[in-house]
């Protein structure tokens, strides 16, 4: 198998206590390997974004194990998970999350940034990037100004423009059309190619999860065998 | 019936018609009446927050009007207690303030014409003057001390005399004295001392001190002040004897029936009755009825109300700052609820009833503000008076008798509220209106508004038009007519909004008005450009300030608001340079500047509110800074300036003479003096009384008037040097010069002239003609001159002419310490030396500090009144974080996941915010700076002796730290909370 990427072992997490605990993840067990591009589908509530935001260390893990390229997540402050975030990982969300008062470009160059790139090279890489995403026209354009697909692609340049060993996408196509879906997910399909990167994606539909290498069911908690 | 009362019905009226108004909407539109309740109702914090954020504009007029109502208090407080039961004198006042005397028996007639007036408590003849007083007990001399002869049965109605055993005295006994608390201070005295009184009679006369009385509301009596040192009371019989006034009298203190206030009411009547009765009297020609209490009680009104004018005025740009914040509250309500609003406008809700709706919720906000500003007013009100009681002790002034004073009518609390529930209902209505113009799919799917169409903008040209054409109508109407400029300036500014408006149909609206931001602070806080279009005498008052400030904030927030995308250009280039830096830079800076219409509030907010604390602090400075100036301005290089009640002949050489006195004086200036009749050409109340000097001739060069003064001039005819002026009035005697109180009134910044002196203005060139009254002989002089000095007020004539119109006494003197001598030390032992003269010496350096030091208590009063705007900048900037932290909370849960640590997320939020904060106070500073500057520097001010501009600089460090780390101190807590959110949480596109 190739090299693994992402690895957890008993995974939990619960929220609240007592009478109104609930677990969203029940000793969750998974290995994703590098440029492996997973699909993880399940019904609503069944702990797919929970999944995705422990074990993208946006959220901490009740218990359990994870790694990230052999790096235990647990064992990291809050400055370390950030500056993890910043240089080895992308998200894209389904509500694209852009920055309303920053500029397509802006906004993708903004990881660079985060990580320590210079201004004007992180400016000619995010600029590269739109174009590749066919947003070249649109770099100056506000997120309120660019259509819901153009906004999403915007984001996946945003994830993708620093080269991240792993890309999160959480319903990366809930909120677009069915061109816009399909446009979306053939450029996660090609970029995942084109630059090797471990792209996990969270989705309701079945289409994006068609054009990933593997595809994995959750069901409470749990990813079903 | 004042004019607070007669404004309430009208308020009263305004407040019923909204009222009545609003229940007929309500009725009308029950289900936006029902969707705004709903809106108050919904979460109380924010209801709570609101209402802070709205009641500041009612907070400060309530608490200017409490001021202005307290201050009456005092004055009245202060007038009764001056007056005491004396309603009515009735005396003959000579030119040079004297009073003379008349026979006895005219009081007899009086009291008997007067028996069947029951308006008429009583009237007591008295003899008043000053006298000198040597305490034999003590050893110490004390000259000029109020003389006031009475006798205990005749004076009942003025009530007793209180000791400060608390025990009541009807009056001094006779041959005995009875001191005040002060003149016994004075004299180092107390009962059963032995007192040589020294008067008109050659020889004293000697009297023990009875007992140290109170200050009380007895009579008509000084109790305080500058140059005033006491009372010493004496029977009528030994004042006469002490004034070598046999038989005679010179006052008639009438008290009228009634309580003390209730007797003013009959004032009017009984003077009528009593000039009535004393033109029948021969021997009572020449004298008139004064109504000493009703007037004194209308000068106490008039202050009270001058002081509630200037607070409300520095209080409006607090107020417009708090307007500013009720836009900003609703402009931030509207877009938290655009969505809400698109879907009620989608189920079919009309865009008048969600105006409505709007409506109704203002209507509870600004009910309810109001009712809590009128109430918070009052704390604020206590405050102020508190501060001022703790600024402002003075003799005869005490800081208990100040918060005793503290007053709040209910009138006053009812004003406050109307005005203050009508502006924050009509800024609520506006912003609403704003708010509920939206695009129902836009504001369902948060998609931005559209730029304005081109029509939009053609009528914003005819608009614009109009504002130009009605400007230059108010510019050409104004700005020759009148020395103040507020108006013109007003029309300027209107002129160049116009055309901004007209431009920007044809332009971009960034250079339109950015041009018209840059025309508002060049056209209000260019100074020469003012002297040029409206002439060196112009003014304008307080007013002008907060018309100027207006302007010129104005001009600032156009100018960035329409350039702050490259404002934030600049900085983040610069901060792009900075590794590690540029991300936050990038979050904090980008929302400020490209969010112009929130962040343009608040900068107004900040700017206006700072731009007075900084005027104000600088004001200060500047006038602390032209103390030396001023010393030496008013005082002409002399130590003291000097009166007696005797001529001291060759004071010069009896100085000289003596062993004790001749090194403490490096000059000694003799001068005459006397009290004079003037006639100014066109002057309405001539002749009128005032003062005239003359140096004597023949003196050596340290004793000449004329060549030992440094007296600077404001203004000599055809220009001509001081000294040649000088020269010019020692050998010409045509010629005279006039202090600053005749100047035409020229100035921004106090100080001497115009107006509200007694008698008229002139200019050089004009002719005044000088009467002696007591020799009958005139003659007519021309001013060559007018001194910068207003200390020491009179006409200096030739000597020559003054001696021929008969003032030849030297009575007048100008005195300057040898080197190294103290002033205090010198006083007193030339007093003690001419003492049976009378002369007392006054410290010009003394008198001045003492009226810097009012100005610059007054000067800190103002400071904490207007700082209280700050708090509608704390409140401002506090609203705008808490919005900000829900309105981005996804967008802080993004930066987070892409690697924002949260001390990132703290620094971003604080470095916007202080951007934001010290753009503003930047702003005001340097406007605040501008103004002042202007005003110290402009020919007016140079007219009123102002030449130094001082920036104080610590006062202005503090002023920016406390305002910057007031509006930290607002956003620290949601900052903290942006910082904490938890990202995984904060990315959910649900709150």
């Amino acid at each position: 198998m190739a090299e693994v990427v992402v690895a957890g072992k008993d995974v939990w997490k619960v929220f609240g206590s007592g009478d109104t605990e609930v677990a969203a993840l029940r000793g969750v067990n998974i290995e994703i390997a590098r440029e492996e591009m997973l699909a993880i589908m399940g019904p609503s509530g069944c702990g797919k974004t929970t999944f995705l935001n422990c074990f993208s260390g946006l959220d901490e893990a009740t218990r359990g194990q994870i790694l990230l390229e052999g790096r235990e997540l647990h064992s990291m402050d809050d400055n370390a998970k950030s500056q993890y975030r910043a240089r080895r990982t992308g998200f894209v969300f389904q509500s694209y999350n852009l920055l309303p008062v920053l500029s397509a470009v802006e906004n993708v160059e903004m990881p660079l940034l985060i990580a320590g790139v210079k201004g004007r090279e992180a400016r000619e890489r995010a600029t590269k990037i739109l174009g590749e995403l066919g947003l070249a026209e649109r770099v100056r354009h506000r997120p309120s100004e660019l259509s819901g697909g153009e906004q999403q692609r915007v984001s996946l340049a945003r994830a993708l423009v620093g080269h991240p060993a792993i890309v999160w996408a959480d319903e990366p196509t809930g909120n677009l059309d069915e061109e816009g879906s399909r446009e979306v997910t053939r450029l996660l399909r090609e970029l995942n190619r084109q630059y090797g990167q471990t792209i996990v994606v969270v989705t309701h539909d079945a289409a994006v999860a068609s054009t990933c290498d593997r595809t994995l069911r959750m069901r409470d908690g749990k990813f079903e065998s | 019936m004042s004019a607070s009362d007669s404004v309430i019905p009208v308020l009263l009226l305004i407040l019923v018609a909204v009222g009545v108004l609003s229940l007929v909407l309500a009725l009308r539109h029950r289900l936006a009446f029902r969707v705004g309740m709903r809106n108050v109702r919904r979460s109380r914090s924010r209801t709570v927050l609101l209402i802070l954020g709205l009641l500041v504009a009612t907070t400060i007029i309530s608490g200017s009007l409490i001021v202005g109502d307290t201050i009456n208090e005092l004055g009245l407080h202060y007038t009764l207690l001056g007056a005491g039961f004396n309603d009515e004198i009735v005396s003959n006042v000579t030119p040079i303030g004297s009073l003379a005397p008349f026979p006895y028996a005219v009081y007899s007639q009086v009291l008997s014409s007067a028996s069947g007036d029951h308006a008429i408590a009583g009237i007591a003849p008295e003899i008043v003057s000053t006298v000198e007083v040597f305490d034999r007990s003590s050893g110490v001399p004390q000259p000029n001390l109020n003389f006031i002869g009475v006798n205990g049965n005749q004076s009942q109605q003025l009530g007793s005399f209180v000791t400060d055993g608390g025990q009541s005295l009807a009056g001094p006994a006779p041959g005995e004295v009875l001191l005040d608390d002060l003149a016994a201070s004075e004299l180092n005295a107390s009962a059963g001392d032995s007192l040589q009184l020294y008067g008109a009679n050659s020889t004293p006369v000697t009297a023990v001190v009875q007992a140290v009385v109170q200050d009380n509301v007895r009579g008509a009596f000084p109790t305080g002040g500058i140059g005033n040192f006491g009372s010493v009371f004496t029977d009528l019989a030994t004042s006469q004897k002490v004034e070598n006034l046999p038989g005679q009298i010179n006052v008639l203190s009438v008290t009228n029936a009634g309580s003390q206030q209730g007797g003013v009411g009959l004032s009017d009547s009984v003077s009528a009755n009593l000039n009535a009765t004393l033109a029948k009297i021969p021997a009572a020609s020449g004298l008139k009825v004064q109504e000493t209490l009703k007037n004194g009680l209308a000068t106490a009104q008039t202050s009270g109300s001058g002081i509630s004018t200037l607070f409300l005025v520095l209080g409006l740009f607090s107020i417009v700052a708090g307007a500013m914040l009720i836009i900003g509250i609703f402009v931030l309500l509207a877009e938290e609820r655009k969505g809400e609003m698109g879907m009620l406008r989608a189920i079919g809700l009309r865009r008048r009833e969600l105006v409505y709706s709007y409506y109704f919720e203002g209507l509870a906000y600004s009910a309810g503000s109001a009712l809590a500003g009128s109430v918070v007013g009052v704390g604020v009100g206590y405050g102020l008076t508190y501060a001022f009681s703790i600024l402002f002790p003075a003799p005869g002034l005490s800081s208990r008798a100040i918060l005793d004073s503290f007053t709040v009518l209910p009138q006053t609390l009812l004003i406050a509220y109307v005005i203050g529930f009508l502006l924050t209902l009509v800024t609520v209505v506006v912003a609403s209106r704003r708010a509920s113009r939206l695009n129902i799919v836009r504001a369902i799917r948060d998609i931005p508004e559209p730029p304005p169409a081109i029509r939009v903008y053609t009528y914003l040209a005819y608009l614009g038009l109009t504002l130009t054409a009605l400007g230059t109508l108010l510019f050409l109407s104004t700005y020759r007519g009148s020395t103040d400029i507020s108006e013109p300036l007003i029309g300027g500014a209107m002129m160049i909004l116009g055309a901004a408006l007209v431009a920007s149909r044809f332009v971009t609206n960034r250079i339109a008005f950015s041009a018209a931001g840059a025309g508002f602070v060049v056209w209000a806080g260019f100074e020469p450009l003012h002297t040029a279009l409206l002439g060196s005498y112009h003014t304008g008052g307080i007013f002008i300030v907060f018309v100027e400030g207006i302007i010129m904030v104005g001009g600032a927030l156009f100018l960035f608001a329409f350039n702050s995308s490259s404002l934030v250009g600049g900085l983040l280039r610069l901060a792009n340079g900075r590794s590690g830096r540029a991300p936050v830079a990038r979050v904090a800076l980008s929302y400020p500047g490209r969010r112009p219409t929130r962040t343009t509030i608040t900068l107004a907010i900040f700017a206006l509110v700072v731009f007075t604390l900084v005027a104000i602090a600088t004001f200060g400075g500047t006038i602390q800074a032209n103390l030396d100036h001023t010393v030496a301005e008013q005082s002409g290089g002399f130590t003291f300036f000097g009166f007696s009640n005797e001529p001291i002949p060759d004071l010069p050489g009896q100085i000289a003479g003596n062993a004790s006195l001749a090194s403490q004086f490096s000059v000694v200036v003799p001068l005459y003096f006397g009290g004079a009749n003037l006639n100014v050409s066109g002057f309405s109340a001539n002749p009128f009384g005032d003062a005239v000097f003359a140096g004597p001739t023949g003196l050596n060069a340290s004793s000449s008037f004329y060549t030992t003064n440094r007296f600077p001039f404001s203004t000599t005819l055809g220009g001509i040097s001081a000294g040649l002026a000088m020269h010019e009035l020692e050998t010409n005697g045509s010629v005279a010069i006039v202090d600053q109180s005749y100047a035409v009134a020229t100035t921004n910044l106090g100080g001497g002239g115009g107006t509200s002196a007694p008698h008229p203005s002139v200019a050089v060139g004009d002719s005044i003609r000088v009467a002696n009254p007591v020799t009958g002989n005139s003659t007519t002089v021309r001013v060559i001159g007018i001194l910068l000095e207003s200390t020491v007020t009179g006409v200096w004539l030739n000597p020559a002419t003054a001696f021929g119109l008969g003032f030849h006494e030297e009575k007048a003197f100008f005195l300057t310490t040898a080197a190294g001598v103290s002033g205090t030390h010198a006083a007193q032992l030339a007093k003690a030396a001419f003492f049976r003269s009378g002369l007392v010496l006054y410290n010009f350096q003394a008198i001045l500090a003492q009226s810097i030091a009012g100005t610059e208590g007054a000067i800190g009063l103002l400071q904490i009144f207007v700082g209280l705007g700050l708090a509608v900048g704390i409140a401002a900037m506090g609203i705008v974080a808490v919005r900000a932290v829900v309105e981005r909370r996804r967008e802080i849960g993004m930066i987070r996941a892409n690697g924002f640590t949260r001390r990132m997320v703290l620094r971003a939020f604080f470095l916007e915010y202080t951007f934001v904060s010290l753009l503003g106070i930047g702003i005001g500073t340097a406007l605040g700076l501008l103004i002042v500057y202007n005003l110290s520097t402009s020919p007016s001010a140079a007219a009123a002796g102002v030449s130094t501009f001082s920036i104080p600089w610590l006062n202005l460090l503090l002023i920016l730290l406390v305002a910057y780390g007031l509006a930290m101190a607002a956003v620290a807590e949601p900052s903290l909370r942006a910082a904490r959110l938890p990202p995984a949480e904060a990315v959910r596109p649900t709150e």
